[in-house]
């Protein structure tokens, strides 16, 4: 507070020309949206909460919000199983050894998202490198069903977001003071317990930034969703395109969009107030 | 620092900079035209063949945007009398949804001098037919070894997990679900007996993709042996060396026409016409009959050739008996129909 204050009162300009094109181009349209998921119908006739009744009273609508926010909590836990230990690793890497795996890391999103999804569908496919390779060393005589399942949505979105979840953890377990990992073993406490009582805590920020990053991407991965997942794994994003243009009902999917920012959101939320209990119990 | 740049016209310069990649760029040259074409294999022919004899009559440029009939309807009614595009490509359905919304105007066809060159059928007021697409039975040669004679195939447990499906939101799914039940014993009025029909297929079903790239795909890997597929989708594959060819069921072929659109409010109305009126042009559709595209063509002077007359119709006159649907019946339900084979499918 102190600090603002003294950097003097017109800074805050600077931030003008961003806020405006937020302004014009995000809170502008988020307000058309909402407005729109108040009306009965794509001629926008009449006002009403039809489209939020037609939504939350059917169970197949919220059956696919459900699938859609569990599918984000598997692939963000894969993601942080997997995320946590590679950033662990990098840090205790030679330099050189270590900017090569943040690389390998950050790879794939340096690749377009339609290209990587297709090069995972030639990969999970029944005649694909997976299938081909167990059935090489005779796990499985008869291919495993990967693409269309869940199982392969989940396996594609943790490949595609782990950037995002091993950049954060890496950054704050950089700023981890390597002398309290060694105080705590000076006063006795093993390798495992300096980690969970020590490392783990004191990265919890990063964890929490890395999950929210990872979950709201992966719930709103379109492309990936659909082309990984095929037509009969309906998640959010799929059904509001299909509302939106196939079957022409703005008004509703503007509604599902909302319920769905809000379901997101609230997610977010709960996640962040994780991270702050966690902070406070440990500081 | 030397720079002179101060805040106050760093700040005017980017706004100017905004400001003019905001601008539609389409406002400020006037001889240049914005069309829409489809994905895959008309976008190919549109670009190769379509552009190149527009730009040679005209001395205009085109820019041929890519997108699906319904997401053009989406746009033009979102764009409220300022048209992202002044052609439209659509097929039957969207033609009605299309003028229904007022989205596009009556062709002017004394401005276009090809168009009494098509055939009756073809000649529509609201816009030339430039081509059919056709449905039949799309098969992996490689593993079925008979062509199916007919769409009880699909049904066959020795496919079981090797049948192929697609989302109701492409009019090839759309078109399948409506001869289905038609066979089946439905009618316009009544799809209980499709959906009946497509809870039998089910089991079989190894996938069904959420759009017609996916679908594609599916082929190529071979993923799928046996589906429902487009005429014109199964040459393009098999132009690219993907095992796949097409069968014409017993009970006949499906079809609907495909056709350009002038629209409303466009930028460059007359430029607009010259180009719907060179995708009538016989010399054009003559070359975009030729493999790999296999365009059908409307325009009578054209004698049909290859692929078509092997798997299609020898004769224009043969071509016109393929089966078209009451669009005008089939449109209002399409909604329910998404929805409801949506659910159906849900796993």
């Amino acid at each position: 507070m102190a600090a603002r204050a003294a950097a003097g009162g017109r800074e805050w300009r600077l931030a003008l020309p961003l806020a405006a094109f937020f302004l014009a181009f995000f809170v502008a349209p988020l307000g058309v949206l909402v407005a729109w998921s108040f009306y009965d119908s794509a001629e926008l006739r009449a006002l009403t909460l039809a489209q939020y009744a037609r939504f939350l009273g059917d169970r197949f609508t919220l059956g696919i919000l459900w699938d859609t926010l569990t599918l984000g909590a598997k692939a963000t836990l894969v993601c942080l199983v997997f995320g946590y230990p590679l950033a662990w690793l990098a840090l205790r890497l030679p330099p050189r050894w270590q900017a090569a795996l943040v690389f390998l890391v950050i790879l794939p999103i340096l690749t377009s998202v339609v290209v990587r999804t297709f090069a995972w569908i030639v990969m999970l496919g029944s005649q694909g490198v997976i299938n081909q390779a167990l059935a090489a060393i005779g796990l499985v005589d008869r291919p495993l069903r990967l693409l269309y399942t869940e199982v392969g949505v989940v396996m594609v979105l943790a490949q595609v977001q782990m950037p995002l979840m091993v950049l954060p953890i890496m950054a704050t377990l950089a700023r981890v003071d390597p002398n309290l990992s060694d105080a705590s073993s000076s006063l006795g406490a093993g390798a495992w317990r300096t980690f969970w009582k020590v490392t783990v805590p004191l990265s919890l920020p990063g964890v929490v930034a890395g999950c929210i990053l990872v979950y709201a991407a992966c719930v709103t991965a379109f492309v990936t969703q659909t082309l990984i997942g095929g037509a009969r794994l309906i998640y959010m994003p799929l059904y509001i395109y299909q509302q939106a243009t196939g079957a022409n009902n703005w008004p509703f999917a503007a509604a599902m969009s909302v319920v769905f920012m809000i379901a997101v959101l609230a997610v977010v939320y709960l996640l962040n107030l994780v991270g702050r209990a966690a902070r406070g119990a440990y500081a | 620092m030397t720079t002179t740049l101060d805040r106050r016209s760093f700040l005017a310069a980017g706004l100017g900079l905004g400001a003019s990649l905001a601008l539609p760029r389409r406002a400020l040259a006037a001889d240049s035209l914005v069309v829409a074409t489809f994905p895959g294999t008309w976008n190919e022919a549109h670009s190769k063949i379509l552009a190149p004899y527009f730009r040679k009559r005209t001395g205009a440029s085109v820019t041929q945007t890519i997108q699906l009939a319904h997401d053009q309807i989406a746009k033009l009614a979102a764009a409220g009398g300022k048209p992202p595009f002044d052609v439209a490509i659509l097929d039957d359905p969207q033609v009605l949804d299309a003028i229904k919304q007022g989205l596009i105007v009556e062709y002017p066809t004394a401005k276009s001098p090809s168009f009494k060159e098509l055939l009756p059928e073809y000649q529509d007021r609201w816009g030339p037919k430039i081509s059919m697409q056709v449905i039949g039975i799309g098969y992996n040669p490689k593993r079925v070894k008979n062509p199916p004679t007919s769409w009880d195939a699909l049904f066959d447990p020795k496919y079981k997990g090797r049948v192929g499906l697609t989302a109701l939101n492409s009019q090839l799914g759309i078109a399948f679900l409506a001869e289905l039940n038609r066979i089946k014993g439905g009618s316009l009025a009544d799809f209980e007996p499709a959906f009946k029909a497509l809870r039998a297929v089910l089991p079989n079903v190894g996938a069904i993709g959420a759009n017609l790239g996916a679908y594609a795909t599916l082929w190529q890997q071979e993923q799928i042996d046996i589906a429902p597929y487009n005429f014109n989708f199964v040459q393009t594959l098999k132009g690219r060396g993907v095992p796949v060819e097409l069968a014409i069921p017993d009970t006949g072929a499906v079809g609907w026409r495909t056709s350009l659109h002038l629209v409303k409010d466009a930028v460059a109305p007359d430029l607009a016409v010259q180009y719907i009126d060179s995708h009538l042009v016989a010399e054009v559709q003559a070359q975009m009959q030729q493999a790999p595209y296999n365009v059908i063509p409307t325009n009578g002077k054209v004698a049909l050739t290859g692929e078509i007359t092997r798997s299609l119709g020898r004769t224009h006159a043969e071509l016109a008996k393929i089966r078209t649907i009451d669009w005008e019946k089939l449109n209002p339900q399409r909604s329910a129909l998404i929805e409801r084979f949506n659910r159906e499918i849900r796993v």
